[in-house]
This record gives C-alpha cells, sequence and structure tokens, in this order.
C-alpha cells in the first residue's frame, strides 16, 4: 500500500513537470508543441554527455543541462515556430519536424543503445519498510520544488502577471505595454527546461535511448486533456490521477496494462466533459 | 457538381498509363517492387488527403488505421489461415472501425483534441503491439502471409488498378456537394453549423471513408511485404504520408498521390544516404512549410495547364 503511495508519487511528479510545460506554452503562447518531448529526451542525453563523456560533476551537469535544452526551445521558438504562427496546422507540422529532426539526430550521434547515466544519489532509502532509490525521491523532491517555484513565480511575480495576462488575451496585453513576443520566449524556455529537468532526473533509472521522448510526450497529452487545456492546476490534478491509476494497474494487474490507462482516461475525458477538469474554455 | 476538365482527364490517363507499363521496359522484380511500394503510399496519402485535407481536421495518426489494416490481414493470412482475399475487405471494416472509436469522441470538438488523440492513439497501438508479443509477435511481427497474386507484376497492376479506382472514387466524392460541405467546414465550422449541417456527422464519416481506404492500403502491403511488423503503427509513417500530401498540395487527392509515388522512389535512390535519409524528409517539410505553403505537385499542374482549360 505505503509502496502504491510513493512510487505514484515519482511517477505523478514526473508527469507534471512534462504536463505543467506542455499546458504552459499552449495556455500562453497557443503553441501546441509536439516537440514537447524531445525537450525531456535531449535533457537526458545532455545529462549523459556531461556526466559520462565529459565527467562534469553532477550538481554542474544537472543545470548546466536544463539551460542548454532551454536555449534549444528559445530558438526554435524564435526561428522556427513564430514566422509560422499563424496556422496552427503549419505549428504543429514544423514542431513535429523538429521532433522527427531531434530524434535522427541522437539517433546518428548516439545509436540506438541504451546509455547509463551515474545516479546523482547513490543511497537507497527505507520508509515505513519501502525501499525506495534516492534518485527516485530526489525526482519527486525536486518536481514538489519545481513546481512549487513556477507558481509561486507566476502568482507573485511582475513578469508572471505578465505571463498571465498575456495568455488572457494577448492583444490587449500587447496594448498594455507588455512585449509579447519576449514573453513568448521566457514561456518557451521555462516549458523546455522543466521537461529538460524531467528528462534529467529521471535518466538514471529509466533507459536513455533517442525515442525515449514519444511515449512521455503521449502521457503528457493525456494529463493535458484530462486537467483541461492551458490549465496548470488541472494539469497537475490529472497528473496524480493518471501516476496514480499507473501504479495501481501495474500492482493489481500488470505492467503491460498501464499503457492503457491514459488512452482510456482521454477518450473518458472527452466524451464526458470535453474541456478537462479544470479547463477554462468550453471545447465545443 | 463541378466537372473534371478534360485535360486533367488525359493527364491521369497519361500517367497512369506510364506507370503501368513501366515496369515492362526494366524487366526487374526490384523495380516492380519498389513501384508496388510507391502506388501503395499513393493510396495511404491520397486517403488522408481526403479527411484532413478537404475539412482541415489534420489526422496525425494515419498510420494507427494503415498498422490496423496490415495487422489485420496479418492475423486472418498467416495464424487463422483465411483465404488472403477476406483480408482487404476486412482489413477495411477494422481500420473503419477503429476511425469510430477515435472519431465519436473527438471529432465533434474544435481545437486540436483529433489531431492529438489520433498521434496518441496510434503511438500506444505500436506500444501495445510490443507488450503483447505472444499475440502479436512483438518486434517481430507476423510472418508468412500469403500472397494475393502469382507474380509481382501482376500484384502491381491490381494496386495500381486500386488506387487508380481510390483516387476517382476520392476526387468525385470531393468534387460533389459532400465535397463542397466538408469544405465549408474546413472555411467556418461555426458558420456550417448555423445553417444546419450536421458538421460532427460530416467529420465522422470522412474519417470512415479515409480510414477505410487506409485499412485497404495497409492490407495491400501487408499482402505485398507478406509480414506485418509494430513500425506500420509509427509516428513516421504518419509523418511521411503528411508530408507526401503537403508536396503534392492539400487538398487535391491526385496531386498527393502523384507526390507518393514520385517521394516514395526518390526516397529509394537516397537509400545509399542510409540514416539520413529521414533528416532529408524532415528538411524538405521544412523547406515546404516556409517557401511552398500550398504545395508543389498540384499548382504546378494547375499552371502548366491553364491554357488548355
Amino acid at each position: 500500500m505505503l509502496q502504491i503511495l510513493i512510487y505514484g508519487a515519482v511517477s505523478s511528479a514526473i508527469y507534471a513537470m512534462l504536463a505543467v510545460g506542455f499546458t504552459l506554452i499552449f495556455g500562453v503562447a497557443r503553441i501546441l508543441n509536439l516537440a514537447h518531448g524531445s525537450f525531456y529526451a535531449l535533457g537526458a542525453y545532455a545529462a549523459y554527455v556531461l556526466t559520462s563523456l565529459l565527467g562534469f560533476p553532477l550538481f554542474i551537469a544537472a543545470p548546466l543541462a536544463v539551460l542548454i535544452v532551454a536555449g534549444f526551445g528559445v530558438v526554435m521558438e524564435r526561428f522556427l515556430v513564430r514566422p509560422l504562427r499563424s496556422s496552427q496546422l503549419a505549428v504543429l507540422m514544423i514542431t513535429l519536424a523538429v521532433s522527427l529532426a531531434v530524434e535522427q539526430a541522437l539517433f546518428i550521434t548516439f545509436g540506438s543503445e541504451y546509455r547509463n547515466v551515474p545516479s546523482f544519489v547513490a543511497d537507497k532509502l527505507s520508509i515505513g519498510g519501502v525501499d525506495i532509490s534516492g534518485q527516485r525521491l530526489l525526482a519527486l523532491v525536486a518536481g514538489v520544488l519545481v513546481l512549487l517555484g513556477l507558481w509561486l513565480f507566476i502568482q507573485r511575480t511582475r513578469l508572471g502577471a505578465a505571463i498571465l495576462a498575456v495568455s488572457q488575451d494577448p492583444e490587449a496585453a500587447q496594448y498594455m505595454g507588455i512585449p509579447t513576443n519576449r514573453i513568448f520566449s521566457i514561456v518557451m524556455a521555462i516549458s523546455a527546461g522543466t521537461a529538460a529537468l524531467a528528462g534529467v532526473l529521471v535518466s538514471p533509472f529509466l533507459t536513455v535511448q533517442p525515442t525515449m521522448g514519444l511515449l512521455p510526450m503521449v502521457k503528457a497529452f493525456a494529463i493535458v486533456i484530462v486537467g483541461g487545456l492551458g490549465s496548470i492546476p488541472g494539469s497537475i490534478i490529472a497528473s496524480l490521477i493518471l501516476g496514480y491509476s499507473e501504479t495501481i494497474v501495474a500492482y493489481l494487474i500488470s505492467t503491460s496494462w498501464t499503457e492503457l490507462v491514459s488512452l482510456v482516461a482521454v477518450v473518458v475525458t472527452l466524451m464526458i466533459r470535453p474541456s478537462g477538469l479544470l479547463g477554462r474554455r468550453a471545447a465545443f | 457538381m463541378k466537372r473534371i476538365a478534360p485535360i486533367d482527364i488525359a493527364g491521369g490517363i497519361l500517367v497512369v498509363a506510364f506507370l503501368a507499363l513501366l515496369p515492362m521496359f526494366a524487366a526487374s522484380n526490384y523495380l516492380t517492387g519498389v513501384l508496388t511500394v510507391c502506388v501503395i503510399y499513393g493510396i495511404w496519402a491520397s486517403s488522408w488527403d481526403f479527411m484532413s485535407g478537404l475539412t482541415g481536421r489534420e489526422n496525425f495518426g494515419h498510420s494507427l488505421f494503415i498498422g490496423a489494416g496490415a495487422y489485420t490481414a496479418g492475423f486472418l493470412s498467416s495464424i487463422w489461415s483465411t483465404n488472403p482475399w477476406i483480408s482487404l475487405p476486412l482489413g477495411v471494416v477494422i481500420a473503419i472501425a477503429f476511425s469510430l472509436l477515435v472519431g465519436f469522441p473527438t471529432l465533434r470538438l474544435r481545437g486540436p483534441y483529433f489531431a492529438l488523440a489520433m498521434l496518441s492513439a496510434s503511438a500506444i497501438l505500436q506500444r501495445l503491439c510490443l507488450i503483447f508479443w505472444e499475440y502479436t509477435g512483438g518486434e517481430e511481427g507476423i510472418y508468412g502471409l500469403d500472397p494475393l497474386m502469382k507474380t509481382p507484376l501482376h500484384y502491381y497492376w491490381f494496386v495500381l488498378a486500386i488506387l487508380v479506382v481510390t483516387v476517382i472514387v476520392l476526387t468525385l466524392l470531393a468534387q460533389s456537394h459532400w465535397g463542397l460541405l466538408l469544405r465549408a467546414i474546413r472555411g467556418d465550422e461555426a458558420t456550417c453549423q448555423a445553417a444546419g449541417i450536421n458538421v460532427t456527422f460530416y467529420k465522422i464519416v470522412s474519417l470512415m471513408i479515409s480510414a477505410g481506404f487506409a485499412g485497404l492500403g495497409g492490407a495491400l502491403y501487408a499482402h505485398y511485404q507478406l509480414q506485418v511488423s509494430p513500425p506500420l503503427f509509427s509516428v513516421v509513417v504518419s509523418i511521411t504520408v503528411i508530408i507526401m500530401v503537403y508536396v503534392g498540395g492539400i487538398g487535391s487527392i491526385y496531386g498527393a498521390a502523384i507526390a507518393a509515388i514520385l517521394l516514395t522512389l526518390l526516397t529509394e535512390m537516397l537509400r545509399g544516404f542510409g540514416e539520413y535519409r529521414l533528416w532529408i524528409y524532415t528538411l524538405t517539410l521544412m523547406l515546404i512549410l516556409f517557401f511552398l505553403p500550398n504545395g508543389l505537385i498540384a499548382p504546378l499542374w494547375r499552371r502548366l495547364t491553364e491554357r488548355l482549360r
């Protein structure tokens, strides 16, 4: 029982980190970013290159990896997405193209073998008789801190207020003197950064390989649809729901069936409440 | 109903005749095989174009229908060893069933739900194929399907005939009142709804038609390769099909089919580049998005034949 509680919390935290960035960039800039999964994969690979190949110490490698991927996200938004923003379809296509290009680039450079990243924390902890690796616990703690920080940033700072304003009405925000395009870049950096951080944190205990971004991205879609497109609290709640239901299914039935959970969740949500749990906009 | 210009019919007949005679000049099974794959991609691309090109609801998981058709053929022919001709109609039926499964919850909504759901559904089905490997053969897939015809050349002609039928049926549908409604939905969905058109019904039926032809193409592909495997469900297949439609010119159907044939031939010629092939594809897509948003084949053809109309 306790095991389900802890492992469910860990996967929820990772899903939440992915989904929040995805929903944020959609809510603010109306960009449906199909390259979100490649940020996650790039984060993991950046951690691999910096630690295993270049021998950086971990506490430098991790933030560096996040920064590199955030920079990549900003460049992508500026030069590939922004010129095509007038058409939603073109945005979908270009971001999908970027994600394929990244996957292929990783494949060509590193091959399809699984890569290993050393653990950040080697110790195992025991909570109430359940053994859990320190790395998973670190992912949980970091996830909670990042989400908390993001929430404080958006609610309490001037920049956060500007982001909220743009998400409510980009044109009105522009008239009020908010530099919308710069806000988009900042949000893209945050979005790519959180996805990359999720990738960095899971890299020691999951397999690092070129196609690793696809499935988490599919999960992020599912979470965002269940939680409501563009709603951050909604996506956090949905991450908890999905993370726990997957863990419970894995324990009660078998791990094979976990992949179906997100599909069922999406179908049920779209049939009963298409706008999601906390979606603001009616989808009809 | 808009008439199809005589010059278009003449051009179509010329292209089909050329394609049909091509393997006669260079009698090699290799070329016939490549051409068969080209033509099957033509079926996939034109079926994608019918739904997504006309209504503007982008389907990012066409491989779901392709794979469904192919795996149906695989199960029927290899595991239950039925007559291979049964797999074609049943492939169509199963693909349509999948289209209803995804289409019903998502197509009544506006926004990106349909695109996301299709992408997720095809990715998850690929995973399921690997997870339930006892039944699907996992990574290896299903082997030992029966061929539909004795010689590759006959099969190529058969598949070409199906492509011709596909393009004609879809073009006639697209030119009809029905196609006009679909285009109207792309233009302004809310106005269509206000005009009393059951938008959801039209979108779902057009997805069913699109899925049916894709499933047929999938079953044909399975009986050509005599084997099916999980990459049929992959996002790469869907995106390849979408790129073909983009090059052909969205909403033109014949452009999509011709672009599919040309691009598959090009891919075959690029085989030497190995791993870089997909890069070249992705780059093509980016260049087209930026510089030729209307596509290449259909606008070019219209330009060339402008005087003769």
